[in-house]
This record gives structure tokens, sequence and C-alpha cells, in this order.
């Protein structure tokens, strides 16, 4: 599920103002500067099919490349003989793991990962060779044409069994084990309920695949110009392997089309960049859609067992649980997911006592990474399942079970962290408890009703029930762990207009407007650009977890506070004053008594103005031997009540209503961030009830978007957000926290409570099967 | 030495009328024809087919509409989705028109055509199971002007098949006058391929229930047994209704002649059960059918 996507489906709908919004009807919005619904710049171009992405990029004489997959799960080469391809005309070079100049492994946290497979296939869509050719289809041919002798292995496919079969890598199965243990092993609850729970593989399936544009450079060196959202780390794995200096290349970002995950990780820029090289010329890649299927990183599937125990009074006194995700192949940012699915094991609620064993094993399945609210959101939906069963064991309401066991503001987690930061998950549940229910359609004519199945659909009135659920969610905000959080930014500003220069990468999460903004609110100055992301920038880091909305945003504040410093001392000296008390605003300069008056063009007088400066949060500390530590600079949390419609006899399920309250710490921008919580909801009724990449021993059966079903306009219900609780983050810059990932992580858990409330059924699977939602009509 | 200009080579002829179109095929045999594109340029832009020529077949006016013959409408193969979902059309026979507003987006739907879905033989089509209910015939035309009639069901189910240089035409479908259903089960609420489709057609002048069940089989089925035992029930010249059971049992048979339990192996003892899936197939098949009946009848 994109983004892009998401939004699209939700812009026609109007929200009532939310409560907590900022200022209410009779107070006008601001139109710019923070809290402002400032639109992004590029939104018509994109609307209009105009803005250039990078499928859209051509140079002179370029070359076409394409990548020859395994299509096999577990084998081994025997050979690989490029002689039919590299004979063919058209052809100008073809490339296998012997033409690696640098290293032949790369790999984000864990160098675990060949560019080209050479003795051994470990997953469907693994790299073997890459081929540059003057046409596209002559590539495509030629990459077909060379000969590889396989070996055809038994594959790993099953995650269980991982931990007993061979090796199916040097560095074992076993990624990483977490053992979280906190409070006393013995203590025992009076109600006790299990569980096991079963999350699917979901796809990024971004609008736009994969696509890059690499230009040899006259030193030797290579442009990747490609649609990255980690760039410096990904030119500094690609440099590795070309065996350059990192200075040697540039990664230039185009135009974003889509990333709730990594976007072309440098298993497509590795290849692309080094048929540049190879044959001097430039190459673009462009990979069709079942390409970007098998390339891409996924969600991990999980594998959740759970034991909750509990006083009669429904309070939480133990949880156990046994979590194992399936990493695929190789390591990615596996590790970095288990953390996040043990830490966060049992939602946001307050438990005594926990054990939880957290497990990331290898398998032969497509590669799993950075999906947003990886971890987080496969054991929400576990854990809410437990409630739900709970409440029902003691005769409790769902939602009153919750809000007994609320986390706030000064508990201590699982993991030993107290929660510092704003915690207001009671208020958030109560908010979407209280808001009205959707009224049932039964005044409006029956042809009128949307019911599940759609609208030329087999759905019947008389075989429809509505349920109600409700989830909590939390996720991390920034890399956790000792992740080394930080980013700069430069603010020029000369003739009255700014500029921002930071290599934070605009994925449609809406950075550069909120860039716009910040210096806007710090500089007065109306006019602000954006500058293009390049790696001759300082890094900024990846494009997840929020961190832009903090980090990057933080060092685009303090850069805009330098500069603004530089414009007012001069005039604070003159008038023996300090700077805090001169205000800019409207491009004048006030004193506080308003004697002094003047305009910013007049105070810059022709100069020009630079600063940098660095945001780095507070640093965390990885997770111990028993899963304890500060391992989270900050958290979100959300809470989500679905209204679902389920026609119980043929199984399929419509999501109603969406009531959203979630903890924002400030409103930026009211409309962007209305569109994130519309696009991460979204996401996550697809991971409910579509989104599963199915494989049948390794092989994924269907890369295509006709057999992976996305959310269209009419699966996404209405989502009304109810509550923005802006109780502010005291370490976060501008005490705002980040949006998008906490309701992909919520949502799911709140439309299978809604479907188990409409069935009875215990649904314990994602997505839900519609053999899982039937149930026996009530007489 | 450069491979743009092979590749680049690509005939495509736009004929006008549907005898032309046939000699353009056999003037070139390797060519292949288009209507919608729908299904064949998927094909293409995935590098599964390079037809080497087209022959594209929207400008041919006369299979864009229908006319009338003893009783019968003649469809042209090249009806778009959208053009069949239309009230007027929906007059004339409404489980094609419910088939047709069901197979898909809209920029589908304008596109695909009738001729297309059955060509193609998907077993998704959702033409196909109201076709095979409607018992269609196709008019294939063929070379020098001929013409040709086959059941839709035999080229479906690949007893006839077309020969080269020939196109399906016309489709010929009686127009019944009477109450005709289709329902189509999908993985989502938005437009999605048929997981299972039943289409139900009734013809009071013969005093028969025609029902195909679509998409859970390469072809689509006809439970004849069950079509005869439904139709004696029903009081033809009366109120036409049946009893909530009498319905219940139909969906019953027909879901189990199309999903039909194991064989029991050849050593006597118990038939392997069905899968869980295959169960909830089954189920799914009785509920369509079941109330595709009730609201024909109602």
């Amino acid at each position: 599920m994109t983004s892009d996507a998401a939004t699209a489906t939700s812009t026609t709908r109007t929200s009532p103002r939310p409560e907590g919004t900022g200022p209410g009807p009779d107070v006008e919005p601001p139109s710019r500067g923070l809290g402002a619904s400032l639109p992004q710049t590029d939104a018509r171009a994109k609307t209009e099919g105009t803005f250039p992405y990078a499928a859209d990029l051509w140079a002179e004489g370029l070359l076409w490349a394409a990548v020859l997959r395994s299509p096999h799960a577990h084998a081994r080469i025997l050979s690989i003989d490029p002689s039919a391809a590299a004979a063919m005309p058209g052809v100008r070079a073809v490339v296998t793991h012997q033409d690696i100049p640098g290293d032949s492994m790369y790999g984000r946290s864990v160098v675990d990962r060949p560019v080209f497979a050479s003795d051994l296939v470990r997953h469907h869509g693994e790299a073997i060779a890459a081929v540059a050719a003057d046409h596209p289809d002559t590539a495509r041919l030629a990459a077909a044409a060379i000969a590889v002798e396989y070996e055809v292995l038994e594959p790993v496919t099953d995650p269980e069994k991982a931990f007993a079969a061979e090796p199916l890598h040097p560095d074992g199965n076993l990624i990483r084990h977490i053992p979280l243990r906190y409070g006393d092993p013995e203590a025992v609850g009076e109600v006790i309920v299990e569980g096991l729970y079963r999350i699917g593989r979901q796809d990024p399936a971004p609008i736009g695949a994969e696509a890059g544009l690499a230009v040899p450079r006259p030193d030797g060196g290579v442009e990747l110009y490609t649609a990255s959202t980690d760039p410096h780390t990904d030119r500094d794995l690609a440099a590795a392997c070309f065996g350059l200096d990192a200075e040697r290349v540039k990664v230039v970002v185009t135009g974003v089309p889509g990333a709730t995950g990594d976007r072309e990780d440098p298993g497509f820029q590795i290849p692309l960049g080094l048929l540049a090289l190879r044959t001097g010329c430039p190459v673009k890649l462009a990979a069709t859609r079942e390409e970007s299927f098998l390339g891409h990183a996924h969600r991990h599937p999980t594998l959740l067992r759970y034991r909750h125990h509990a006083d009669t009074e429904g309070r939480l006194v133990k949880v156990e649980a046994q979590i194992l995700l399936d990493a695929g192949a190789y390591a990615d940012a596996s590790s970095e997911s288990l953390a996040a699915a043990v830490a966060f094991a049992c939602g946001p609620y307050v438990v005594p006592h926990a054990f939880i064993e957290g497990w990331v094993v290898r398998t032969n399945n497509p590669p799993s990474g950075h999906v947003r609210g990886e971890g987080a959101m496969q054991v929400c939906a576990a854990y809410e399942g437990q409630m739900d069963k709970l409440a029902a064991k003691l005769g409790l309401d769902p939602a009153e079970l919750r809000l007994r066991n609320a986390l706030s503001t000064g508990d201590i987690l699982p993991t030993s962290q107290t929660v510092t930061c704003p915690a207001p998950v009671a208020e958030l549940l109560q908010a979407v408890r209280d808001v009205p229910l959707p009224a049932l359609p039964k005044d409006a004519p029956e042809d009128d009703w949307l019911l599940p199945g759609g609208p030329e659909g087999a759905g019947e009135p008389g075989a429809v029930r509505r349920g109600v659920g409700y989830a909590l969610g939390m996720v991390h905000m920034l890399g956790a762990e000792g992740a080394d959080e930080v980013s700069t930014a430069t603010v020029r500003v000369h003739d009255g207009v700014a500029t921002v220069i930071c290599a934070a990468v605009e994925t449609g999460q809406g950075f550069t407007t909120l860039a716009r903004q910040i210096v806007q609110e710090t500089l007065g100055i109306e006019e602000v650009h954006v500058a293009a992301v390049d790696t001759d920038q300082p890094p900024a880091g990846p494009a997840t977890h929020g961190r832009h909305t903090w980090v990057s945003g933080g060092a685009v504040e303090r850069a805009a506070k330098m500069v603004r410093t530089q414009l007012l001392q001069p005039l604070a000296h003159k008038f023996g004053m300090s700077t805090e008390l001169l205000q800019i605003a409207d491009g004048k300069i006030t004193s506080y008594d308003g004697v002094l008056s003047t305009t910013v063009m007049e105070a810059m007088d022709g100069k020009e103005l630079w600063a940098t400066a660095q945001c780095r949060p507070h640093p965390t500390e990885p997770l111990d031997e028993s899963g304890q530590g500060d391992a989270f600079v900050g958290l979100a949390f959300c809470a989500i009540r679905a209204v679902v419609d389920v026609d119980i006899e043929i199984g399929s399920v419509r999501v109603v209503d969406m009531a959203v309250a979630q903890d924002v710490g400030r409103v930026l921008n009211p409309s962007q961030l209305a569109t994130r919580i519309e696009a991460g909801v979204t996401q996550g009724i697809g991971a409910a009830l579509t989104e599963n990449l199915r494989t049948a021993r390794g092989l994924i059966r269907h890369p295509d978007l006709t057999g992976y079903a996305l959310p269209t306009a009419l699966d996404a219900p209405d989502i009304r957000i109810v509550k923005l609780v802006e109780e502010r983050d005291v370490v976060a810059p501008f005490g705002a926290k980040a949006a998008s990932a906490v309701p992909v992580v919520t949502s799911p858990a709140a439309v299978a409570a809604a479907v188990r409330a409409a069935t009875g059924r215990p649904v314990n699977r994602l997505p839900i099967r519609p053999q899982a939602a039937v149930a026996t009509p009530r007489p | 030495m450069t491979t743009h200009a092979p590749q680049a080579m690509q005939s495509v002829t736009l004929p006008s009328s549907l005898d032309e179109a046939v000699a353009a095929l056999g003037a070139m045999p390797a060519a292949v024809p288009v209507a919608g594109g729908t299904d064949l340029m998927a094909a293409v832009n995935k590098g599964l087919l390079r037809p080497s020529g087209l022959v594209g077949l929207s400008r041919i006016s006369e299979l864009r509409g229908w006319h009338y013959q003893d009783g019968h409408a003649l469809l042209g193969a090249g009806l778009t989705h959208a053009r069949m979902g239309r009230p007027d059309f929906a007059a004339l026979i409404p489980a094609l028109a419910a088939s047709a507003r069901a197979a898909g987006p809209p920029q589908i739907r304008n596109a695909g055509t009738l001729g297309g879905n059955i060509a193609t033989a998907a077993p998704t089509g959702d033409a196909l199971p109201v076709l095979a209910a409607l018992e269609a015939e196709l008019v294939i035309a063929g070379p020098g002007g001929a013409r040709r009639e086959i059941p839709v069901s035999h080229l479906l189910a690949g007893r006839e098949m077309l020969e080269p240089a020939e196109l399906i035409g016309f489709v010929r479908v009686p127009l019944l006058h009477a109450p005709q259903v289709f329902l189509k089960a999908t993985g989502r609420t938005g437009p999605g391929r048929a997981t299972a489709s039943v289409a139900i057609v009734l013809d009071p002048a013969r005093r028969g229930v025609r029902c195909a069940v679509g998409a859970i089989a390469p072809m689509p089925l006809r439970p004849l047994e069950a079509e005869h035992w439904i139709a004696s029930l029903i009081d033809w010249d009366g109120e036409r209704g049946l009893a909530p059971d009498a319905l219940a049992a139909f969906g019953e048979y027909v879901a189990a002649a199309c999903i039909p339990d194991q064989a029991p192996p050849d050593d006597g003892g118990e038939a392997p059960p069905l899968s869980p899936a295959v169960l909830h197939l089954r189920r799914t098949v009785a509920a369509l059918a079941r109330r595709a009946l009730g609201r024909a009848l109602s």
C-alpha cells in the first residue's frame, strides 16, 4: 500500500474538524508557518501526471539494464554461462558475481547479502546477473539467454523449522533472539487466556515501481539518479561494491513514487552502477511490477503465541509470548523489527510481569525488511486479540478492559524503560469510544447501501452483521537501540528568499512542506525553497520512523534560528536590546515595544546569510541479554474504533467507519496530518483484509496487482479523526510526534476486533480470510 | 549493431469491416487481433507476448452494437462492458448487463469487450457464466465472407476451436423477457476478480431455469440436474415464488454438483475430506445460487 494511493482515495472526504486541530471556527487558521495547512508544492504536478519520476529520466545514448533473477527459492548454482547473452547484437555488457570490483556482499546492518548470487540462491527473485543493451527488450532477452545450471534444493519455508534446518547462510539461520525477562516468572493470574496468531506478508507495493539511471563520471566515478529513501547509506554500500571511494559515487534523489518501506535499495542500484562503470554509458533500469514484487523487502510474516494472565477485575498480571519473525534469506532490518516486536509485545498497557521470547530466522521465503510500523504492527494484532479474549472471558466490555490497563506517562515498559513522553492512552480510547456510531443505512433505499462485496456484489442485507472493535497501538520514533540519529540542515537567505538544503528525502510524508513552514515561522520569510537532495549534502539519514519530522525538522529549525540571530544581532546591538526582544513577522522586524520597526530586506542590506546546524536527539542503548534497556527515543500512541459489516455466509467484510484518536504532540500542518493518518489507516485495512503476498514453496505466486489486492477507494471507509491529543513532547523539536506509522500498526487489530465482534469467530490470522469470517446465522 | 530497428517493426492494421479484418488476418497469419487490449496489452507489457503484427478491431462499427433476429439479439463482439452495463441493454439481457457492470474498474469496462472476454476465456471472465446460462451461440466469421455458428460452451470447453483467420463476429443471445441475475463474490469491496460467480436465467416459455457457475473451474459449469429439479417445483403459471427451504436446497444442490466430494479411494474406505478453503468455496457457491434464484423469483 502506498501513501500516494491511499491519499488519493481519501482526499474527497471532508472530516469534521477534529478536536484539538488548532483554532476553532472563530479564529482564522494561519496561512503560513507552523499550524498552517500549507499544500505540498508538487501536489498539482503529481496529480496531473507531469511530475518527473526516475522512470521518466533520459540521457543521450543511454543503455537499458535488465536483471536475471532466480526462478528457484533455494538452489545451488553449478555454472553461469553468459556467452550467449554477451554475443547477442545490441548487448553491451553482462555482469555476474565475477565482475564486481569491490565487496561482493552488502547489507544495511549485517553484511550478509551477495550483490549477485554466486554459488547459492536463497530466495525467489535473487539477482544472479545483469545485462546492459541498447533496447529494453534486447536487455530482457539477453538476461533470459544467460545459461544458469541449478541444482534445485529443498527450500526451508516454515520459520519454525528454520531452527533445526541446515544453515541457509554461513551466518546461521538465527538472526537474533531476544529473551525479554521482566518481573516475577512465578506470577500467575486468576484468569488466563491463550492464543496463536499469524500475520501475513504485506508488501509496500509502491505505486511507482523501482527505477534508476546511472551516469558514469569522467573521473571514473558514477552518479545514481534514483528514488532512494536513505541516499547516504545507499551510496556507501554501493561505493564499497564498486571498489570506489564514497566521494566518487553520488546518489541524486529523484521524485519518490510512494515509499512506505525502503525504496530502491542497493540491490537495484549496485547492478545499475556496475553496468554504467563497465560500459562507460548511462544505463537505465525500470523494473516491471513483477520484478518490483520479487526484488524489494516485505513486512515480516510473523507467528505469535500468547498467554495473558489477569486478575478477576481484568487487570493484567503477566504476559507470556513467543514471537517468531520470518526474515527471508537475509538479515536487512530484521534485528530492529524484532526489537520493536519484543518491546511492544504487551502493547500500551501496564504489565507488571512480562516474559517475551522473540526470534527472527532465515528462510527461503521472500526477503523481509523495513515496512512502516514493522514489528509493532504484528504484535498489536496479537495482543489486541488477547485483550478481546480476556474481555469475553471476564464478561467485560472490551473498551472498559483496555481502560483498566491503559499505560500513561511515568509507567514502565517491559524493557524497564520509563515512559517519559506524553502517553494519553486512556484519553485516546475514551475519545473513540464516546463518538457516536455511524447510523445504519436502514432509512436509505436498499439500492444505495454499500454492502460487503461492493456495489454490484452479492451482498444481501439479511446476511450482514455489523461489528464494533477497538484497538490501541504504539510505535517508537527514530532509530532504536543506540542508532546514531543525526541530521544536518543548511538555511540560506538572500534577497528575501530562503533556501533549505537538507538531505532528508521527501517521500510524500511532507518534509519539504514542513521545512518551508519552519523557516516561515522562524524567519518570517514567505518564499522558501527546498533544494533537491543528493549525497554531496551532509547526511540526514533514512526517511523512516518519523525521523525527518523530528531530527531533520529540528536541524532546519536550528539553522533558521542561527540565521535569525545573524540577521537580528546588528539591530539588537544598535538598539541595545537582546535579539529575543525582536520579532519577525510578515517580512517586518519589530521590537517588543513596537518602537523599532524595519523590514527584513532593509536589515539584510543585500547580504547573504548562511547557517548550518545539526540535530541529534538523546542517545539510546541496545536491549541487553534479557531484553532490558532504554532503547527508544520517543513513543507515539493511537486508538481506533472500527465498525465493519460482514456478510456472514460468504465471509466478505467491508470496513464502514474508522474513528481515530491519535497522540501527535503538536499539529504542524493539519491537512497533511489528516492525510497521513488516513493513508496509514488504509494501509492497515489492506493488511487486515486483502494484502498478503502468497508463496508456495518459497515461490511468489502472483507478483502482480491483480493477485495482490490493494484497498481501492471503495474499500477505504469513512476515516474520522475524532481527536488529536496535542500534549507536547518536550524532548522533540516543536513537541511534535511522528504520525504516519502508528495508524498502520493499530488499524489491522481494530478491524480484526470488529470482525470478531460481528461473527463471534476468533479471527487470529491476518489478512482475515473469508472462511474465518463466516458464522451461523442467528435464528 | 543496434537492435532498435527490428524491435520497432510491427505492423498494425485497422480494418473497418469484419471481412476486411478476416482478410487482414489471412494475409498475415502471425498477426494477433486486438479489441480492448485489456488482457493482450498487459501480456505485451509484461514481455510475455511480442506479436509481430496487430489487427485492431476497434474501428469495425458493425461489431460495436447489436440487432435483433427472430427473438434473439445478435450482439457485436466489440460491445464494451461499459456499453452493456447501460440501462437500455440491461432491459434486454439483465444478467449480461450485471456481469458487465461488475467486470472491473471503469477503465477496464470502457475498453474491454464481449468478444475479448470470450476469446481470452479466463476462468474469471464475468460474461462467461451468463453466456453459458443463456446458451449463447457464437457467429464466427471466416475467410471469403464465410459464417458458421458454434455454441459458446463448445468454444470454452475446447470442443470446437477458432480456425486460423477466424474471428468471433457476433454472439446470438435469446431474448427471454424474464428475470435474470448475475452475482459474484470477490475478495474486496472494490472491483476484483471473482472467486465464484453464479448466473441464473429464467425461461418461462420453456418452463426452464438455467444456471451456470463461473470462476471455480476452467470454464463455466452447468448443474443440469439441479436446474431440472428446481424448474419442476416452480409454479410457472402462478406466483413463481419458492419457499426459503427450496431455495436453500437448490443452492446446496448446485454447490455439491459443481464442487463434488472427493471420490473414495479404490481400496474402499472413507473419501478424503475437502480442504477448508474448498468447503468455503462450496458454501459461497451455495449462498450465491440461493440468493440469485431468490432474486430472480422475487
